[in-house]
């Protein structure tokens, strides 16, 4: 479970306009021994991901001032290698379908158990470990 | 109130549905059924988030909401298309509704009483009374503990000050600059003019007399002459956050309703001063919303008072507590102006103390004649003596674990000895311990030192971390000696468990689900609590101490302090965002049942407070809908469904089948018992053709013609004599059977599938053709033999009525079985029970399975 032992912790993005989602995963992961930075302003988000990118996003999708796909855009811009998570209330076909041909690592709808993300966040650091 | 009478005749004095076709009535009542399990089902999903284990938003919680009374009110409108006469429930619907939206919009706390006593405070009242007041309610009702005695002003009577004078649009505009956060010089121009307008703030009409009719009412339980402490109860106070000496508190106030308003108003106005607002606008920067309850209680004389922390802040993994105390009251302690004495107790079991560290007393704080406290000097032989014995400490000590056990975080807590010795709380609230980097930097690396005995097993009941002893539960008594602060861990879960919860630090079982009773229970209690941790009891031993860490479902080998101390550092934010405290208020007035025995006056529409009374009310009355259809014998013969049954015994039963209850090639008549398929009609049967219970093999003289006056009907009917069919109304999961056996009327109304909730069992029997004493002793064998089967059985005479629900489908059958042996068992026993020892020894044989005693004499 414990990440980040022996190189590196893992540094993790948070983004979602309610703050509770920031501020609980970000309790979660910190607890974990990730690098967690959690926003509610998206283009705030993104321009710190320029400052120093981040192996890890997770973005809300329905947000003012940017949207979940173009958060995805940009950092997947910023950093290819970046895993990007989507978690959302709206939990449309039609959007999961652009956020995959955009790239995202994997889609999960509001509201969710911590192991859900859990085992998303898991399973991107070890999808992230096979890229050398 | 409704008389027993009225409610039986409100319930089967209807037969509107008597034209309607029985499969139509049935599949009305499916109707109400399926809408019932959705809303129960959304109020269970709203309950879990509560655990901790979800991530959720506010828009969840709102889509939630609407879908909920959406369906509630489908509920009603399902009811009413069964039986018309419940158009009253559209108006309790819209009640609760109201209170629902009223929570959404944060203005739940403009309704209810103005005061309430203390001891009376109802749950659903914790918002309207403030935080600090629905403590002490608690700690009145769950420990037991003595509080001095009170009433509570609420935050309705705060709503109607500023309506009285005038002052909702100047609040209205601090809240609206408060959200906006940019002009704080007009955000403080406002805040002035409130707190001077509230100090010096007129009663709303009538209101010194219902505090003078409190006030009557301390005075005739207190036998001396006393005096008032009006303290603030702020709405969040006390609940998340400690609000330590953020608002006024006014000591020593005479027993006058004019004094006690004028205290009431000051401390009104300290909601709006410097230091109040300033606190509440780093807690709740996004929340402007604000009001103000008080608590009125009894001033202590007091010997010695203080302060004790339930746990050191300097070490908050450790088990050491602190105790502050002087003499006199303890108000310069907690403001931290007199040097007082300072204890130090290892929290065991017993506590034992540790430390002493005494300092000179040169005065104390006594209450004055004229009101408020004054400043004395101490006798030269009190200055130095320590203020609190071993006893008084020891004494002390206990309660201080108690109430960190019962609130399951470190507790920050006032208390006082009276002159004549007794100990006093007087507040109990959060202790915030602060974070450090440090914690959290070190905490990975310190875990690493301590052995895990579970890793990623079991299921989240409620998220937490615990530490203590176990003690194993394999049986209910073994809660009996439950020690405080111990960790339960049991072979599966069981609402039972609920009498130690208040003690225990954790829960863990090895077989359960999180959306059992129990988990409930654990969640409004907020006890960590895995369930499904396989082979745990194999894993530890009694008395072992471990620490449970839910919310990464691992439990370590001993006391993992520092997993303690990150938990304290996190928990609390996590309890203190507005999602948290609004799901909490919603499912406060949803998620209870008060309406619990259907058989009592008080189950009424009136009476219902909550959504889930509402539901459950409407489940009841569905299901009497259904009884009824049974009785009305002509309307059900009408429609040319019934086919008689072919049994081994001559019970002589029609049946008609809504769907399902019978196989696809089962004949027009004399259907064989192997053609049924109804399950919950099996059941029955199963039990009605056990061997010996129809007293078959040696039939007593006369039985013939019993029975022969039992399937027919007879011309010279006596009065009480109940004539007709013997009907049995059926599908796959539901059976309706009605017995007319001569001189007594049975039935048998039972749903039965794979969902408990949907699962009920109602049972009524009236009459015989013996005298009354005689059928009335028999009734009280049939009450005595249900109630051994868990059966909720009101009697009246001859009459019986059980009930019994949310039972799982292989218990239904088991139980529907034993009600068929009972049917058989009973039929005539009336005839024999010449005494009232009779009913016992044949309950007796009833329960030890003994039926030949009925065939044997």
């Amino acid at each position: 479970m414990v990440v980040g032992s022996n190189s590196e912790p893992r540094r993790l993005l948070i983004i979602d306009d309610e703050a509770i989602v920031g501020k609980r995963l970000n309790q979660i992961f910190t607890k974990m021994g990730y690098v967690v930075e959690a926003h509610i302003d998206p283009v705030q988000a993104v321009a710190a991901a320029e400052q120093h990118p981040f192996d890890i996003v997770v973005t809300d999708l329905k947000m003012q001032g940017m949207d979940g796909l173009e958060v995805l855009r940009r950092v997947k811009k910023i950093n290819p290698r970046t895993r990007v998570i989507i978690i959302t209330g709206y939990a449309e076909m039609d959007t999961a379908d652009a956020a995959f041909s955009g790239g995202v690592f994997d889609f999960i709808p509001k509201p969710f158990r911590l192991d859900e993300i859990k085992d998303a966040i898991l399973r991107a650091v070890s999808d992230m470990a096979g890229d050398g | 109130m409704h008389s027993f009478w009225q409610i039986i005749a409100r319930f089967f004095g209807r037969t509107d549905h008597h034209n309607l076709d029985p499969r139509q009535v049935f599949e009305r009542f499916r109707t109400v059924l399926r809408s019932n399990n959705r809303a129960l089902e959304i109020i269970a999903d709203l309950g879990e988030k509560l655990s901790g284990n979800y991530i959720f938003d506010r828009q969840y919680i709102g889509e939630s909401v609407e879908e909920l009374i959406t369906t509630l009110h489908d509920s009603v409108v399902a009811l009413n298309h069964l039986d018309p006469h419940h158009q009253e429930l559209f108006a309790v619907h819209t009640r609760l509704t109201e209170h629902l939206r009223a929570i959404m919009l944060r203005e739940d706390d403009r309704q209810g009483p103005r005061l309430v006593s203390l001891e009376e405070v109802d749950p659903l009242q914790w918002s309207i009374v403030g935080g600090k007041n629905a403590h002490l309610a608690e700690l009145i009702h769950h420990l037991k503990i003595d509080i001095p005695p009170g009433f509570a002003i609420t935050t309705r009577t705060y709503h109607e000050l500023i309506e009285y004078n005038g002052l909702r649009s100047l609040v209205d505009q601090f809240e609206s600059l408060w959200i906006l956060g940019d002009r704080p010089d007009e955000l403080e121009e406002v805040r002035l003019r409130l707190e001077a307008a509230l100090e010096i703030a007129k009663p709303p009409s009538d209101f010194l007399e219902e505090i003078n009719q409190q006030l009557a009412a301390m005075t005739a339980k207190t036998p001396s002459p006393f005096t008032l402490a009006v303290r603030s109860s702020a709405q969040e106070e006390d609940l998340d956050f400690s609000f330590a000496g953020q608002f006024l508190s006014v000591l020593n106030v005479a027993p006058t309703p004019r004094a006690v308003f004028a205290a009431y108003r000051r401390v009104a106005a300290s909601l709006f001063s410097r230091k109040a607002v300033d606190y509440r606008h780093w807690l709740f920067p996004e929340d402007g919303k604000m009001s103000i309850g008080a608590g009125i209680q009894i001033m202590v004389d007091s010997l010695v008072s203080g302060v004790a922390y339930s746990t050191d802040p300097g070490n908050p993994g450790g088990e050491t507590m602190i105790v502050v105390g002087t003499w006199g009251q303890g108000a310069g302690i907690a403001e931290g102006e007199f040097p007082g004495d300072t204890f130090l107790l290892h929290k065991g079991d017993p506590a034992t103390i540790r430390e002493r560290n005494l300092s000179r007393k040169a005065s104390g704080l006594y209450l004055a004649v004229e009101g408020g406290l004054i400043e004395k000097p101490l006798p030269a032989e009190l200055q130095d003596e320590a203020c609190l014995d071993e006893a008084q400490l020891l004494e002390l000590g206990h309660r201080v674990i108690q109430l960190e056990n019962y609130f399951k975080r470190p507790q920050d807590i006032e208390w006082t000895f009276d002159q004549q010795g007794r100990l006093f709380i007087l507040q109990s609230r959060p202790l915030l311990v602060p974070v450090t980097r440090d914690l959290r930097r070190d905490l990975i690396e310190a875990l690493k030192h301590y052995e895990l005995l579970v890793v990623d097993r079991g299921q989240v009941a409620q998220q937490g971390i615990g530490a203590g002893k176990v003690h194993v539960v394999r049986q209910d008594t073994d809660l009996e000696d439950f020690p405080d602060g111990a960790i339960l861990v049991g072979r599966r879960d069981s609402s039972h468990f609920v009498r130690v919860m208040h003690r225990a630090a954790a829960i863990v079982t090895e077989i359960g689900t999180p959306v059992s009773h129990m988990a409930t229970l654990c969640r409004e209690m907020q006890v960590p609590c895995l369930v499904n941790v396989h082979d745990i009891l194999s894993l530890v031993k009694n008395g072992q101490e471990i620490t449970v860490d839910t919310e990464d479902r691992r439990i370590f080998r001993g006391r993992v302090k520092e997993l303690l101390a990150y938990q304290l550092s996190t928990s609390i934010n996590l309890g203190a965002t507005w999602e948290f405290r609004l799901l909490r208020r919603l499912l406060n007035s949803v998620a209870r049942l008060h309406l619990v025995d259907p058989l009592m006056d008080q189950f009424t529409p009136e009476n219902c407070l909550t959504y889930h009374d509402l539901l459950r009310y409407i489940h009841e009355t569905a299901v009497i809908t259904l009884v009824n259809m049974g009785k009305d014998e002509r309307s059900l013969l009408r429609h040319n469904l019934a086919r008689s049954l072919e049994l081994p015994i001559p019970a002589g039963i029609m049946i008609i089948d809504i769907g399902g209850g019978l196989a696809p090639e089962a004949p027009t008549s004399q259907v064989p018992f192997s053609a049924l398929t109804s399950i919950p009609f099996r059941a029955i049967l199963r039990g009605m053709l056990y061997p010996e219970v129809w007293h078959r093999a040696t039939m007593p003289v006369g039985f013939h013609d019993l029975m022969s006056s039992m399937l027919s009907v007879p011309t010279d009917a006596l009065e009480g004599q109940y004539t007709g069919h013997n009907i049995a109304v059926v599908s796959r999961n539901y059976v309706n059977l009605c017995f007319r056996f001569g001189y007594h009327f049975n039935i048998i109304d039972a749903h039965c599938d794979e969902r408990e909730r949907d699962n009920h069992i109602y049972f009524r029997f009236l009459g015989g053709a013996t005298d009354l004493t005689k059928r009335s002793r028999r009734a009280r064998m049939i009450a005595e033999i249900l109630t051994a089967f868990d059966f909720n059985v009101r009697t009246r005479g001859d009459l019986v009525i059980a009930r019994a629900s949310n039972m799982l489908q292989s218990e239904m059958e088991r139980v529907l079985d034993i009600l068929g042996r009972l049917v058989g068992y009973t039929r005539q026993l009336d005839v024999r029970l010449d005494s009232e020892a009779a009913v016992d020894y044949y309950v007796e044989a009833f329960l030890m399975g003994n039926y030949s005693v009925v065939s044997d004499e």
